[in-house]
């Protein structure tokens, strides 16, 4: 069985943040990065899916450079080798850009089974694993907690709300949005860093893919960002009780328009 | 548990803590053995074929375990990588403006000039952290395997002669227990093993014990630095500028100082260095620098900012006459662990480095001579006595120890050391370790209000803005582990803080929420 799975390097989720001189964004400088932490769940999943029915694991990020330490990384806790989309045109893509691009790339290679995590710790679209399946005309399923393979293909665990879950039988090649916390993620060991160091990483960019500059135009910008505002405000209301009733109900209907 | 299938390495060399020395030192290395094979191709002579450098490292990722806002003498640097610039080095600033400051209780008196040691012209301020997160990549680069996520957590021996370290288990519970994520240390083997692992290290102290490597030496003493990184409103901080402040809050009879450093990006460095020989039972660096931040000089400073990051780390001052002997057979001590540091300029970044390099030139002859025992290892002493940081660390051997009788003493006899390059009135001074000053309690006519409650004139109140309490400030100090999980070896805080990734969240972006910002 053949798996790709897609690794994005967030910011580290216990960074300190600030947001940039534009506002449109955070500040990049100084930032520490790390794997999404659904993508780790994901490729945890697609590693013991190997160890179960053998194949091969594919770790495959798109970004800067800097993003081959994710690659690296996935590659000594057992991925066979690596795939890394870089080009300056991948620059600040939306959801449907990445998507793209994912799609052009694991097209090309092909594959049986496509993870990604559910959502990105920084973006938080929840839409990039989808949009690459409708690209590629495959079946897709989201939030998955549990993946079986039978004859017909897969059968996969949803988390549906409070505390439910749905089984759904799907044909392969098939793509998956992974849950955090289905599974324990495992350490890489030396021998795993030391093996690593001999796999191939890949390097594709948007030319040898084949994608033109409009397919990753934006579908979205950012205007503006900011944190949140607090505005608590206390206000004391003074009388007797049937005074301070009547009152209460005329701030909450005209003033804070809670009913 | 003993048999235990692990996983072995076999190295030349090894590096233990990718700390300023450790990285200089492999880096040095994999030049000299470079230039060597050149001579060796031109000269016919042996060349030195595929040797293996590895370093080690307990932190998440190299730099991560990095702390120090500092200003650094930046002339190991320059040896190592001329062209520093060029590539990028991240360095905050040269020193641009100074300000050497007394503290009474209200008032802020500047020194009409800045005293010759505390001169830091031509200087740079740097984060030690962005540095060494930029130095790993260019150390990789050389060829040198960097190892994350790998603390040592015991030397591995032949007989008395250092063999290599093995790492620690992970996948270890709080209780001992073993969990499904069970992964056993491994066993790195090497000719030479260096020991980086910053102050008081715990492969070093083991090693010092084992050999009594510090027969005859002062006992080490330390000091605890705490600060803080702030962002001030735009254009307030002016990057390159450097204050050191004396008295308030400290008393009289402890030993230390203030620290402000002006960063690029709005960013300011604050902090508070406390001697760990303190004779007041109930000193609390961590308050002292909370009462530090209050005083009103420093208060206006930071007035209208925001405390971003938190860190805490010891010193050792004991300098040269607390140096152990730091070669021996198949191992070499350098940076702080062997005291590599200027306790009179607090500055140990270029010591670490240049003892680092140093110790490559050690490992590179005894490479060619296939030779890695004491008397080759010895050659490391002999280089740094000739080195620049022998000669500094010699000039301030006393200095510390002149201010165990209080900072007005301690100010006349080190400034008599510096007139007679460190000899001063009373030459060579004694010291005890820090905890040997303390006094009882008694003697500060003070009682414990309650257990656990430290007694204090004046409590400090933590109001989240200025001053924060220890566990606020422990959250910002990007201080995680898995809560269920035995505290590595060495951490610096433990059970602390719990991890981010405990079981299934429901994923609304982290940032985004509000929580974290």
């Amino acid at each position: 069985m053949k798996i790709i799975v897609c690794l994005k390097q967030v910011p580290k989720n216990d960074s300190v943040l600030r947001i940039n001189e534009q506002g449109t964004w955070i500040q990049d400088r100084d930032l520490t990065y790390e794997i999404n932490e659904s993508d780790a769940y994901g490729l945890e999943a697609a590693l013991q899916l190997k160890e179960k029915h053998g194949g091969e694991v594919i770790a495959l990020s798109l970004g800067p450079a800097r993003v081959q330490s994710v690659i690296k990384e996935a590659l000594a806790r057992g991925a066979d080798r690596g795939i890394h989309l870089e080009d300056t045109a991948f620059d600040n893509l939306d959801a449907y850009g990445i998507g793209t691009a994912i799609a052009a790339a694991t097209k090309a290679e092909g594959f049986d089974l496509l993870l990604t995590g559910l959502q990105s710790d920084d973006y938080g679209f929840a839409q990039t694993g989808v949009i690459a399946a409708e690209l590629l005309g495959l079946p897709h399923t989201t939030i998955v907690m549990d993946v079986e393979l039978n004859d017909a293909g897969l059968r996969v665990k949803r988390e549906l709300e409070n505390g439910f879950f749905q089984w759904v039988n799907m044909p392969a090649p098939a793509v998956l949005t992974i849950q955090s916390g289905i599974n324990t993620l495992r350490y890489a060991t030396l021998k795993g860093i030391m093996a690593a160091k001999k796999k191939e990483i890949k390097k594709l960019d948007a030319a040898t893919l084949g994608i033109d500059a409009a397919s990753l135009a934006p579908r979205m910008e950012f205007r503006r960002i900011y944190l949140p505002q607090k505005n608590k405000q206390t206000q004391f209301i003074e009388g007797s009780a049937g005074d301070i009733a009547a009152k209460l109900i005329d701030k909450l209907k005209n003033e804070a328009r809670v009913f | 548990m003993e048999n235990i299938e692990r996983d072995t390495l076999e190295v030349d060399v090894l590096f233990v803590g990718a700390g300023p020395a450790s990285l200089a030192g492999a880096l040095r290395l994999r030049q000299l053995i470079g230039k060597h094979n050149e001579e060796a191709a031109r000269t016919g002579g042996r060349k030195l074929d595929e040797i293996t450098i590895a370093v080690i490292e307990k932190g998440r990722e190299i730099g991560s375990h990095m702390i120090s806002g500092a200003v650094m003498d930046i002339r190991p640097l320059e040896e190592l990588l001329p062209n520093w610039k060029e590539l990028g080095a991240p360095v905050e600033s040269e020193v641009t403006v100074e300000d050497v400051s007394y503290l009474t209780r209200r008032f802020k008196i500047k020194s009409p000039i800045v005293p010759p040691p505390l001169n830091n012209h031509g200087k740079y301020v740097v984060s030690l952290n962005k540095l060494i997160r930029w130095l790993g990549p260019v150390v990789e680069e050389s060829d040198v395997m960097l190892i994350p996520e790998f603390p040592a957590a015991e030397l591995l021996y032949d007989g008395d002669r250092v063999i290599g370290v093995r790492t620690g288990d992970k996948g270890i519970g709080k209780e001992g227990e073993i969990k499904d994520t069970y992964s056993p240390g491994a066993d790195i083997f090497a000719k030479v093993t260096v020991l980086g692992e910053g102050s008081r290290g715990s492969l070093t102290k083991k090693l010092v014990e084992k050999f009594n490597l510090d027969e005859g030496k002062n006992p080490q003493v330390y000091a605890a630095g705490v600060k803080e990184i702030w962002e001030l409103p735009k254009g307030r901080v002016t990057p390159g500028f450097v204050m050191h402040t004396l008295g308030y809050p400290l008393p009289n009879d402890t030993f230390g100082g203030g620290f402000i450093y002006g960063m690029q990006n709005d960013l300011l460095d604050i902090g508070l260095v406390v001697g760990l020989d303190y004779q007041d039972p109930y000193t609390d660096p961590h308050r002292l620098f909370q009462e530090f931040k209050q005083h009103p000089a420093i208060a206006k400073m930071l007035e209208g900012g925001k405390m971003l990051y938190y860190g805490a780390k010891t010193i050792p001052e004991g300098g040269l006459l607390s140096q152990p002997k730091y070669f021996g057979d198949g191992f070499l001590l350098i940076g702080d662990s062997a005291s590599f540091l200027n306790s009179m300029k607090l500055k140990g970044i270029h010591m670490a480095m240049k003892s680092g390099m140093l110790a490559a030139e050690t490992i590179l002859e005894a490479l060619v001579a296939d030779q890695f025992d004491n008397a080759r290892m010895s050659r490391f002493a002999d280089k740094v006595k000739e080195s620049y940081i022998h000669k500094e660390l010699y000039e301030v051997r006393n200095f510390h120890q002149a201010f165990r009788h209080g900072r007005r003493w301690g100010l006349i006899e080190s400034g008599l050391q510096y007139a007679t390059k460190g000899f001063g009135l009373l030459g060579d001074l004694k010291t005890e370790a820090g905890h040997e000053n303390m006094k009882k309690l008694h003697v500060f006519n003070r009682r414990p209000n309650a257990p656990g409650q430290v007694p204090q004139a004046e409590p400090v109140k933590y109001d989240n803005k200025l001053t924060f309490d220890k566990v606020s400030d422990v959250y910002r100090s990007g201080t995680e582990h898995d809560g269920s999980a035995a505290a590595s070896q060495g951490s610096g805080f433990q059970h602390l803080r719990r991890s981010l990734h405990g079981g299934i969240r429901q994923s609304m972006p982290v940032f985004l929420s509000g929580s974290r910002l």
